[in-house]
């Protein structure tokens, strides 16, 4: 069968986008480290927040104290902590403000819309971060945001295995799962994340900064 | 205004969502209801026939140049209407699988087409277990064959030694990276074959749409036009012979005449959520297999009080879903897992013979080396869940590197009491959204588990140093408007045209009595090719 697969020889010779090869210890084609750096191109940033000063990404938007438009001061501060617990960074990143300005959208691009959650998508932060600062509380005397490292893993590590007594909202493993993934869009869901992982990313398009 | 009678509840129930904004656009040949797979096929066919043809998108409009290459920017073609409520043991899920936009779910499909095998059409006949199709894959054949030569598949036909007879596909196979190859060592050690993954992906440029450049942005709609998606195949075809999309279009119910023998048209709500009615004399639902029996059920008059084209009690019923996970491995070997296509690189059709004698009734399939990206559901992040903190970092870094990873997919017997019901609530036109209900039978969690086990083996045997799944989980979503051969025992004939009102036709994954193990899109366009045909043909509903 190898010999119908087609080479990427045969298809440079056509003159089409190429990627630059060099033959892998298996048979296939390994695409060399310059090649893939050079892909590396910064592009702008798929997160990008309206604000009174421009489009900002998340992070600039939280450097620069753009108000929330839909998260409370306190909420943030507790996603910001689950944020930072699941994905060491993402507080900076901005995944507060990236969160509560998706939330202000007609279709949001939250990971929570594959989750076929039925009520308001505020309502499942809003219900969540609650239950996680009263958990907190129940658990240690203090709440999430106040906690110390070790005993914020601790939390992440119980609601993520099952629904504590008390728990109101959705399921806390869901919420956890959720907020992973928006720790991961704004770490590691953009050009700069693919870079810090060293994948190269090879757009097609690459996306507006406004959006 | 009293209300003595079902009609008169929708009457009045209509005067109030419309109020005084009432619009009755000109009458049309044919409505059809989403802009997908088998909707963008049957608008192309009839439109150029010289049939008026009219596509109600409930989405936006997309073009090419919508289709960023970003994980978070597609999101917005997953569905974004009203959310349906997923139930039962094994919920499926729904906004993932379901499109938003011109194209419907085909916008963000993986392209990989496989045809159903020849015992997925009789299983009941052969096995004594689940539905037979009113069709078998001698019927369907020509119509692959059709399809596939028209829009273009890449792949090798005399390797892939469990394909169903049909002709050799028009383009060669894709190029096969890292990722395939090392996972391809453990097959070979376990005396298993694999071939190249059949994809609707040009290898070479076909028909003035240029070849694969292997980014791996699949997910996130193919804007080049390599991958078959409607905004390349069948749409420009269907608007260059005259038919028309109206997006953000939100079809509620298939109006009839007063006996309910015939279909009149269909009621839609615009972008300015005014009420219309768009005549017509023949009405194709194509919308996505959740929908579809939303609408057929709040289509309810005193003529059919269950809802439309439910006679057999049957619509909504026989729900089906694919049983899925990923196998994954860590290698030394670097394996650039970010070339290649979402869809995968090979496959192995090695576990698909259905033999009751191995404990289950059923098929799977493994689908080798699918393209990764770090975030998003099916990202690399994805496949471990349970990882936080700096060590989520860690194998971040790592697995962008070493990660390898397969799909498992394996059959779902139909159940009757898998389901589409009406919920009791309802979205901004006060019309009822729809409730799934689905859970995995015996026969479906053993086909699942054995492949599952030997997955892992095959990764073990390649030479990964940890090996793990992802669960069970699932994905695309048949049936619910089943085809059959009578009218009590199914919704429609083999060609999507129901049993009880001979003018409205339905199109796409829910016609499917039986789910095999295949990807489904390959046969949702060649059912729809093979109603196309028959629309034109001497029993047109058309005529």
């Amino acid at each position: 069968m190898d010999t119908k697969r087609r080479d990427l020889g045969a298809r440079e010779s056509n003159q089409e986008p190429s990627l630059k090869t060099t033959a892998g210890s298996h048979g296939a084609l390994l695409v060399s480290r310059r090649f893939v750096l050079a892909q590396l191109a910064a592009g702008a940033s798929a997160l990008a927040i309206r604000s009174a000063w421009g489009w900002l990404s998340p992070a600039a938007a939280r450097a620069q104290g753009v108000a929330l438009q839909h998260l409370s001061v306190a909420q943030a501060a507790v996603l910001e902590a689950l944020g930072d617990t699941l994905l060491p960074g993402a507080a900076r990143a901005g995944v507060a403000h990236y969160v509560d300005d998706q939330l202000g959208r007609e279709n949001p691009l939250l990971f929570l819309k594959y989750v076929d959650w039925t009520g308001p998508y505020l309502d499942f932060y809003a219900q969540g971060l609650q239950s996680l600062d009263r958990y907190g509380s129940v658990r240690f005397g203090v709440p999430f945001a106040d906690a110390s490292p070790e005993q914020r893993t601790a939390l992440v590590r119980e609601i993520a295995a099952a629904v504590p007594a008390g728990w109101t909202g959705p399921p806390s493993p869901l919420f956890y799962f959720v907020v992973r993934n928006d720790a991961l869009d704004v770490c590691y869901g953009t050009a700069e994340g693919l870079e810090e992982l060293q994948i190269p990313y090879m757009p097609h398009l690459v996306p507006p900064a406004k959006w | 205004m009293k209300v003595r009678s079902l009609a008169a509840a929708a009457a009045l129930l209509a005067a109030c969502r419309g109020g005084e904004e009432n619009v009755t656009g000109e009458k049309t040949d044919v409505v059809i209801v989403g802009s997908g797979a088998s909707g963008s096929l049957l608008a192309a066919k009839l439109a150029q026939a010289g049939k008026r043809v009219v596509i109600l998108e409930a989405g936006p409009e997309r073009t090419l140049g919508d289709l960023y290459s970003s994980q978070i920017w597609s999101r917005r073609l997953k569905w974004g209407g009203p959310v349906s409520e997923s139930s039962g043991e094994h919920p499926i899920a729904l906004n993932f699988n379901q499109g938003w936009g011109t194209g419907g779910a085909a916008m963000h499909h993986y392209a990989v087409w496989l045809r159903l095998h020849l015992e997925d059409f009789a299983m009941k006949t052969r096995f004594g277990r689940g539905l037979d199709w009113p069709l078998g894959y001698d019927d369907l054949r020509p119509f692959y064959d059709r399809v596939q030569a028209e829009v273009g598949l890449s792949g090798d036909a005399d390797a892939e030694v469990w394909r169903p007879p049909g002709a050799p596909y028009p383009m060669p196979p894709l190029v096969v990276f890292n990722q395939a190859r090392i996972v391809e060592r453990g097959f070979a050690m376990l005396g298993l074959r694999t071939s190249p993954l059949p994809l609707a992906i040009n290898s070479v440029a076909f028909n003035g749409r240029p070849p694969c450049i292997y980014d791996g942005w699949c997910d996130a709609g193919c804007p080049i036009g390599a991958l078959v998606n409607p905004l390349v195949v069948y749409l420009p075809e269907a608007r260059a012979a005259g038919a028309e999309i109206r997006h953000r279009s939100f079809v509620t119910r298939v109006l009839t005449d007063s006996r309910g023998a015939r279909a009149t048209g269909v009621e839609y709500y615009d972008a300015g959520g005014r009420r219309r009615v768009q005549p017509a004399d023949l009405v194709i639902l194509s919308a996505f297999a959740v929908q579809n029996p939303r609408i057929l059920l709040n289509s309810a008059t005193a003529a059919h009080p269950n809802g439309l084209a439910n006679s057999s009690g049957l619509v909504g019923k026989y729900v089906t879903a694919h049983l899925s996970t990923n196998v994954f491995g860590l290698f030394s070997d670097e394996t650039q897992n970010y070339l290649g296509v979402t869809g995968g690189q090979l496959l192995s059709q090695e576990r698909y013979a259905k033999d009751p004698a191995k404990g289950y009734l059923g098929s799977s399939q493994f689908v080798i080396g699918n393209a990764l990206k770090p975030t998003d559901l099916l990202g690399i992040a994805g496949g471990r869940p349970e990882i936080f903190g700096e060590a989520l970092h860690a194998f971040l870094r790592t697995a962008s590197q070493h990660l390898a990873t397969m799909t498992v997919f394996s059959e779902n017997l139909p159940a009757l009491q898998n389901e589409v019901v009406l919920s009791d609530r309802r979205d901004a036109y006060g019309l009822r959204l729809a409730r799934v209900v689905h859970t995995f039978g015996a026969d479906d969690l053993a086909c699942f588990d054995a492949a599952v086990v030997q997955g892992r083996e095959i990764f073990q045997a390649a030479g990964a140093y940890e090996v793990w799944d992802a669960g069970r989980h699932n994905a695309h979503m048949l049936g619910g408007t089943i085809m059959g051969r009578a009218a009590d025992s199914s919704v429609t004939n083999s060609y999507g045209q129901t049993h009880d009102i001979p003018n409205l036709f339905i199109s796409g994954s829910g016609l499917f009595p039986t789910s095999g193990a295949v990807n489904p899109t390959f046969t949702i366009y060649a059912l729809a090719l093979r109603t196309a045909d028959y629309l034109l043909g001497e029993r047109s509903a058309l005529a």
